[in-house]
């Protein structure tokens, strides 16, 4: 179990601040995406043929919102400060339970860089090698969903008066994961409400427990607890 | 030499989504030779499996994979160690029912919630003669630590390599990745007259066998 420090973020808190390289990843992740977009527009126009660019768009936003809640379930769980690669993230994760308003607090680029240094590494590849448009349909959104899914997840945690109207529409909707869904995660023991996308699958997930049964099939194989299992519960 | 028998009814009525389709005989070469009563229900999905399945088909094969146990039969016999190193026999509980529940592992958070519930609701159990026993495969020590920390007031067995799952043929979730949760109540005879089946609402244990019990 971490320990961390009582108060790790006060505002104006510098870490809190983009800094070039964030920046810098954030413009990588975007530009990937976005050519992948292109490619995925522009094969579509050139065939005539949009549905099948328009349905792999729609995989690919699914998709994301089901790996959203996977890595998240898993940055929660497992590891700790100095798991090689995750650690950070690992820590980063328990502080956000601790402060989950300090997320509200981050400037764009430091709460995306991360994710847009994934997406750059995945989605470049992809970007040189491949041309078909459906393909690129399902990546571009896939990617960007992920991509932007910290933007989500911050805008889960605001308060209505400081979102914007597209903003709260989209969640009322559905489109984009609610603040009171998300909130639901934020109960202790936090295991649940994984996704941050669209929260499609929470329900499901919730409901037919599947991350209690692979958290039950880990710890039988393996002998790894996961951290939701100590955390104090509410019920 | 291992053969198999099939009961008349041997093939199991699944829910609609699942058949003895030709993926299930991936994994066995046999038809499952699951009763309706024992198939395993994790929440919204039937998964009959017997951990039987999993055994080879060489002639090393004892005759244990038959002895299934089913509503109406008597169970086969075991001694198991308790949480104090001690031998338990399941024929010490003949003359009174006895809730015989296995469970997948001590201290993860199902196990807790049903061991606990067990507890709650002990003096209903002692109300109604009965007697609780629990199984897993842990072994007496963390049997004897799991029993402190929540001040179990019934026994807990090993079953260290699973053997009396395998012999009772209590089903595995999860294409056999994880030990079913199975509860069967004995009446004072040592007959089964239920066998209750749920992974994930461990609680519902408790209620299902508190039912048949007042009902014996």
């Amino acid at each position: 179990m971490i320990t961390s420090p009582p108060n790790r973020h006060i505002l104006n808190d510098p870490s809190l601040r983009s800094t070039c390289a964030h920046r810098a990843w954030l413009a990588c992740g975007c530009t990937t995406v976005v050519i992948s977009l292109a490619k995925a527009i522009m094969g579509a126009a050139k065939s005539y043929i949009w549905l099948g660019p328009i349905l792999a768009g729609l995989v690919g936003y699914i998709l994301a919102d089901l790996m959203s809640g996977v890595y998240h379930w898993v940055i929660d769980n497992y590891g700790s400060a100095s798991t090689p690669i995750f650690g950070d993230q690992i820590d980063a994760f328990q502080g956000h339970h601790e402060q989950p308003w300090a997320i509200t607090r981050r400037q764009f680029a430091n709460n995306l860089h991360a994710l847009a240094r994934a997406v750059t590494f995945t989605v470049l590849p992809m970007d040189l090698v491949v041309n078909d448009p459906i393909f690129h349909a399902f990546v571009a959104v896939w990617s960007g969903c992920l991509l932007f899914s910290q933007q989500f997840h911050a805008w889960a945690h605001t308060t209505k008066s400081r979102l914007p109207p597209l903003v709260i529409a989209l969640q009322d909707m559905g489109l984009l994961v609610s603040r009171s869904q998300h909130a639901g995660h934020h109960i202790p023991p936090y295991n649940n409400n994984y996704c941050i996308v669209s929260g499609v699958w929470n329900e499901f997930l919730n409901k037919r427990q599947i991350f209690k049964a692979l958290e039950m099939i880990l710890f039988y194989k393996l002998g790894v607890r996961p951290r939701s299992w100590s955390e104090p519960s509410s019920s | 030499m291992a053969s198999l028998t099939l009961p008349k009814h041997s093939i199991p009525s699944l829910l609609p989504t699942q058949t003895v389709s030709p993926r299930h005989s991936l994994f066995s070469h046999n038809l499952p030779i699951v009763s309706n009563s024992s198939q395993s229900q994790f929440y919204g999905l039937k998964v009959s499996y017997s951990s039987s399945l999993s055994i080879p088909s060489s002639s090393s094969v004892k005759g244990s994979i038959f002895a299934k146990v089913n509503k109406g039969t008597a169970p086969p016999s075991f001694t198991l160690k308790d949480q104090d190193g001690r031998n338990v026999s399941l024929s010490k509980f003949k003359g009174k029912p006895v809730v015989v529940y296995f469970y997948p592992a001590d201290e993860t958070p199902g196990c807790t919630k049903q061991a606990c519930a067990f507890r709650d609701s002990y003096e209903k159990f002692k109300k109604a003669g009965a007697q609780v026993v629990g199984i897993s495969g842990d072994d007496p020590s963390s049997h004897k630590a799991f029993a402190k920390k929540y001040r179990l007031p019934f026994t807990l067995l090993s079953d260290e390599g699973n053997k009396v799952r395998k012999d009772w043929g209590v089903p595995s979730d999860l294409f056999g990745t994880l030990p079913g949760r199975q509860t069967y109540v004995l009446d004072k005879n040592g007959v089964v007259q239920l066998i209750y089946n749920n992974q994930f609402q461990p609680e519902k244990h408790i209620d299902e066998t508190l039912k048949l019990l007042q009902s014996l």
